[in-house]
């Protein structure tokens, strides 16, 4: 195994708080949530490991140094995995190890009769893998719109929603956001300038 | 490539900008040693980027160098020092794809355009040739790009997704030959597919109004759906996937810098060029 410090990305001289700020932000970096449906759940997962066994490990250092017997686990994180009957089950196991291609030809022969909502959002899914977002953004509200109540398509379509908003950095990345215009600190002084106006009218 | 992949100057700090800056003069540098001064001139953001994240990936990068500009010797700047070729691949990338963007020009561009493009396009050539000689591999993927763009454009089905597909299938396929296993691998794929797509994407957004009036290919002119809001959600979403991606990869060197243009420098350009598109439709 790695330097527990360095998976962490912080120095072994790092104070205990410190230690657990850089874990809880990696923790929400690797978030399973962030990466559903994504190519990428498996190494994000994978990441997840890492980062609570090298936490793990350092709690561990720590608590003997300080001569406390009791180690506690960190691991709030985990993955989770859905189960479900369906008759989809082999595009499932396909989609699940990235061979796009096979599960797509399955998909595909199904008549067009039967193309229900879970036919829609594996559809959505092969789309998605292959990076074809507007593709898998159809399929997923068309399984939504045949099925609302089934919370894995719902999901699915809440998830791009909010990858559609892209607030990351904080930055709504709406076209009609003025950047540079009024800000609070524009109308407190605006208000502070009447304020002396309307005083200074009273005094006369 | 275009120019997009830009930084956001305000949210950098000095020597975060400063580093930055001397990647940017270490690349025009290693143009004007592999291709000659003239080179130096097709410099561009998108291969800065690519150059960068390639220095950070291989923590290639040791330190910095004084020099001075060759345009301006007055001028001091700083050269970032590179221990491998990152300087050099990022130097073949932008000598190929500026040469077949010069062959696209000659295809579809007016009839001033095109002579020019036709008198240039030597050098260009003798340019490219090199750069393929030393890196055949992305000469392959650049020239892969070309054929199924131009396929897509005669007669192939046209919807956001496959427009994009070929310039994102490059980007992917450029980062892919960095990987160092099989998981970082999949990580840079998706990385790169997602970043290329936004780039193809926001070029497209940007040329709207000028390949409505010559009739020029624009997948948002077939299929019809050029809307503010729409676009700025297409685009974010291809930013959203590659950031994911981004955090999945060991980058220490160059991180703030990296992390300022997923999260600040792109929404940015994305937001100027939304913006600009907006105020001409509405005179």
């Amino acid at each position: 195994m790695n330097n527990p410090y360095e998976v962490l990305g912080v120095s072994p001289n790092a104070t205990d708080e410190d230690i657990k700020k850089a874990y809880r932000n990696l923790a929400k970096k690797y978030h399973p949530d962030n990466y559903t449906d994504s190519p990428l759940a498996d190494v994000a997962e994978q990441k997840m490991k890492e980062i609570n066994e090298a936490y793990d490990e350092i709690n561990r250092m720590r608590q003997k140094g300080k001569g406390t017997g009791s180690s506690q686990s960190a691991g709030g994180y985990g993955s989770y995995n859905s189960a479900q009957n369906s008759q989809y089950y082999s595009v499932r196991i396909y989609i699940q190890r990235n061979m796009i291609n096979e599960a797509e030809k399955i998909l595909d022969e199904a008549p067009p009769e039967k193309r229900d909502a879970e036919w829609n959002f594996l559809k959505g899914m092969c789309a998605f893998r292959r990076g074809f977002n507007e593709q898998a953004n159809t399929y997923f509200n068309t399984a939504c719109n045949m099925d609302p109540n089934n919370p894995e398509y719902r999901t699915a379509v809440n998830n791009m929603n909010n990858q559609r908003a892209y607030n990351y950095g904080g930055y709504a990345a709406n076209p009609n956001t003025n950047v540079s215009g009024c800000s609070v600190c524009d109308i407190c002084s605006t208000v502070m300038c009447l304020n002396c106006m309307c005083n200074c009218c009273r005094a006369c | 490539m275009f120019g997009y992949l830009q930084i956001h100057k305000d949210e950098l700090k000095v020597k975060e900008y400063e580093a930055y800056k001397s990647a940017y003069c270490g690349l025009c540098r290693q143009l004007g040693r592999d291709y000659g001064v003239l080179a130096r001139l097709i410099l561009s953001y998108d291969c800065t980027f690519y150059a960068i994240l390639l220095m950070s990936l291989k923590r290639s990068c040791s330190g910095f160098d004084d020099g001075r500009c060759r345009f301006n010797p007055l001028k001091k700047c700083k050269y970032a020092r590179c221990e491998d070729d990152a300087y050099s691949k990022a130097a073949a990338v932008s000598v190929i794809s500026a040469y077949y963007k010069l062959v696209d020009d000659i295809n579809d561009g007016g009839f001033f355009k095109r002579l020019l493009c036709r008198i240039i396009k030597p050098v260009f050539h003798h340019w490219q040739k090199r750069a393929a000689a030393g890196y055949p591999q992305i000469e392959n993927i650049v020239n892969q790009m070309m054929k199924s763009q131009n396929v897509l454009e005669r007669g192939g089905e046209v919807n956001i997704d496959s427009a994009a597909n070929p310039t994102a299938e490059m980007t992917a396929s450029l980062l892919e030959l960095e990987a160092k296993d099989d998981s970082e691998r999949r990580v840079l794929r998706e990385f790169g597919y997602h970043i290329g797509r936004w780039i193809y994407l926001i070029d497209a957004a940007d040329d709207y109004e000028k390949d409505k009036k010559h009739g020029s290919f624009n997948p948002f002119i077939i299929t019809g759906s050029y809307e503010a809001d729409y676009v700025s959600s297409v685009l974010n979403q291809s930013l959203a996937r590659a950031y994911d991606a981004y955090n999945l990869l060991d980058i220490i060197d160059f991180k703030p810098i990296i992390d300022n243009m997923l999260l600040y420098g792109f929404p940015k350009k994305q937001n100027s060029v939304l913006q600009k598109e907006g105020e001409i439709k509405d005179e």
